[in-house]
């Protein structure tokens, strides 16, 4: 079976039944497409269905200056070789996104990321609150846009201290002639001794 | 008259004796607990295989921290990792000895300013023996081990006797930086 | 009495020596082939003093006790070991069945005292090591029996003895059992390197699985006891195979090349190896050993065609 043939059975299979914010085909094997957040579900079933059984991973993009996030949802399809990203936008203030935890069990686990790294909650998955990767973090979460990860590293762990009179050995003059004169001689080696 | 050649020897000196027979057969043979953290590991397969063969000196790969003598931190910790280093650290059976591979231990090298991975690594446990470069080459990883064992000789490499002394100091900074030293996560509760 | 207890403990001290220089010697022979240029011949020596020397930590008594029962075991089955014919602590009490016994002590206290640590990788260390001990034990002792039946003896000494002097009366005496049961000799070579836990048959000490198993929790002096425990059981197993297959020793200089080209050659074909699953091990070692080692002992006990 052709991959394009594939593009296209996808792409026309979601738009007749949804409203496409916007469609991108990335390449041969990946298509994405921008849903509401209301009909994300019902898209993730309808693939589902249809032999995109695997989530291979759930994400967020923080676009701060539009005070919003984006979630993208990327399943797989073992049959017919495309990925399909689902996106879709949520409000920045207060995020909250259904969870997909009976449509793919699987998504337990990236919900807790994107809930510790970005702060989305995700009623219907029990244990979303629940820490994953970082242990005992006591700040915003961190891949927010408006979180410093310097100011945080400078406030949490020790610098090394590093005094300012230090000598540049090699800007010196001698050194510099020694060295071109040196790269000059490996030169006319190489070329067996002809300029 | 009184034989300058032949005295009884004090307790002290007794001491120091045995404690450098013992520091022969330690610098000769160091066995190593690589704390694989980061990309400078990559280092350690040539410095072990034909290429530089670290066995004739007298190194090798040790399966638990029981058995180790050198603690071989290779490249960048994070706040995770940290934690258990620590626990690595103290299970250790003395004499231990730390060498800390990469910029990433001496400084955070690229990673100086994320919010996961932490800067200094001596502040947190003693260290004996730095391997700059980012990252360093094979060779020098090796000289950094026979830096190691010259230091061994000349009684300098004694990081675990100031674990010791400034203990309140090192739990501190660890305190610090983690929070709490003790593992919490899905598998520990 | 004295001068046999002195002797024995000196013949498990030369044990231990000659096998802890031996394996030094061969972990130079194994980088060469590896093209390096491998450690120093004593750096096994510089290994135990440096463990006597470091701190230890102690996980409980029975982690304590366990270690100096396995140590002192196996010291007490090495003074019962000859090294040629003359050269033993005891004679008369070579008997075969000796070793076997007591060298379950040790065994058994290296068993107990890794489950007094408490860290479950020993104790899973620890039921390896016992399963592999029940897949080489049985086609070794098939094969000792078959020797011992042709013999008639069941001590060491007697069966080198058999081996070297051709007598007129005796059938197949002045042969080695190495040449006169070729297929019995291979299945106990197997069992060899299963008795020292070489490459194929690693499973029990498996340091990138199980984090070498049975010693996980040891560091400093226990390790190092250990280690000394160690040298001296590969010795009693090597010696062991060397009297009951490679016809014994005339004297010193003979038990020396013989016993080193055993571990050489099992250090070699070890060297090679990967490493089998517990239960691969197990099913090789009732599969074609136990076969051939039964076919061997029919095939000499009953139809009497020995080499």
């Amino acid at each position: 079976m052709n991959s394009m043939t594939n593009i296209k059975y996808v792409s026309s299979l979601v738009e007749n039944r949804f409203k496409v914010i916007k469609k991108e085909i990335v390449s041969e094997y990946q298509i994405s497409f921008e849903v509401d957040k209301d009909e994300v579900h019902r898209l993730l079933t309808l693939l589902k269905l249809e032999g995109w059984i695997q989530l291979s991973y759930l994400s967020a993009i923080d676009w701060i200056n539009d005070n919003e996030y984006e979630l993208v949802y990327i399943v797989m399809n073992w049959e017919k070789p495309v990925h399909v990203q689902i996106r879709t936008r949520i409000s920045r203030e207060n995020p909250s996104m259904d969870s997909i935890l009976p449509i793919f069990p699987g998504c337990k686990y990236y919900e807790r990321e994107v809930h510790e790294f970005f702060g989305v909650k995700f009623p219907g998955n029990p244990e979303y609150a629940k820490q994953l990767i970082l242990e005992g973090w006591d700040d915003i979460p961190p891949l927010r846009k408006d979180f410093d990860p310097r100011a945080y590293s400078d406030a949490h762990f020790a610098k090394r201290e590093y005094t300012e009179t230090f000598v540049n050995l090699n800007n010196e003059k001698s050194k510099q002639v020694k060295r071109e004169k040196r790269k000059e001689r490996i030169i006319r080696v190489r070329k067996g001794g002809k300029k | 008259m009184e034989s300058t050649k032949f005295s009884l020897l004090t307790k002290e000196e007794v001491d120091r004796k045995w404690w450098e027979i013992g520091d022969f057969f330690r610098r000769n043979s160091l066995w190593m607990l690589m704390y694989c953290t980061g990309c400078c590991a990559i280092e350690l397969p040539p410095a072990m295989t034909s290429a530089y063969d670290m066995e004739r000196l007298g190194m090798g790969p040790m399966a638990t921290p029981r058995q180790a003598d050198v603690l071989l931190v290779t490249g960048y910790l994070s706040l995770k990792t940290l934690r258990r280093l620590i626990y690595t650290y103290e299970q250790m059976s003395e004499p231990k000895y730390v060498v800390g591979i990469g910029s990433c231990t001496i400084n955070g090298g690229i990673y100086h300013d994320s919010h996961a991975v932490i800067n200094q690594l001596d502040q947190y446990i003693p260290v004996d023996v730095y391997v700059a470069g980012c990252m360093p080459n094979t060779e020098a990883v090796m000289n950094g081990f026979v830096d190691l064992m010259r230091l061994i000789k000349s009684k300098k490499a004694n990081g675990w006797k100031k674990y010791h002394k400034n203990n309140e100091w090192y739990k501190k900074n660890q305190i610090d930086s983690l929070g709490e030293v003790r593992v919490k996560d899905e598998f520990h509760d | 009495m004295i001068i046999s207890i002195l002797m024995g403990i000196s013949v498990a001290f030369f044990g231990f020596v000659l096998q802890t220089s031996i394996a030094g010697v061969n972990r130079k022979i194994i980088g060469r082939v590896q093209k390096r240029y491998g450690p120093k011949w004593y750096q096994e020596f510089l290994d135990i003093f440096k463990l006597l020397s470091k701190r230890s930590v102690t996980h409980g008594w029975i982690f304590d006790f366990g270690v100096i029962m396995a140590l002192g075991g196996i010291i007490a089955t090495a003074m019962f070991m000859p090294i040629t014919n003359d050269l033993m602590a005891f004679p008369g009490f070579d008997n075969f069945f000796i070793f076997v016994y007591l060298i379950a002590v040790g065994m058994l206290g290296m068993a107990m005292s890794a489950s007094g640590s408490g860290n479950p990788l020993a104790s899973i260390g620890v039921m390896r090591a016992l399963t592999t001990m029940l897949a080489y034990e049985i086609p070794f002792m098939i094969i000792v029996l078959t020797i011992i039946k042709l013999t008639g003896h069941s001590s060491l000494s007697e069966i080198a003895m058999f081996q070297q002097t051709a007598v007129a009366g005796l059938e197949f005496s002045g042969t080695w059992f190495m040449i006169a049961l070729p297929v019995g000799f291979a299945v106990a070579f197997l069992s060899l390197m299963g008795m020292l836990g070489k490459k194929p048959f690693e499973t029990y000490i498996a340091p990138a699985e199980i984090a070498s198993g049975p010693m996980v929790e040891y560091g400093g002096k226990q390790l190092g006891m250990l280690f000394i425990m160690h040298e001296i059981t590969v010795f009693i197993e090597v010696s062991l195979f060397v009297h009951l297959f490679l016809g014994g020793a005339e004297n010193i200089w003979i038990f020396l090349i013989k016993y080193f080209l055993v571990y050489t050659s099992v250090n070699l074909i070890s060297n090679v190896n990967g490493r089998f699953k517990i239960d691969q091990v197990v099913v090789f070692f009732y599969k074609w050993p136990l076969l051939f080692a039964v076919m061997q002992a029919f095939v000499a006990i009953y139809l009497g065609w020995v080499i």
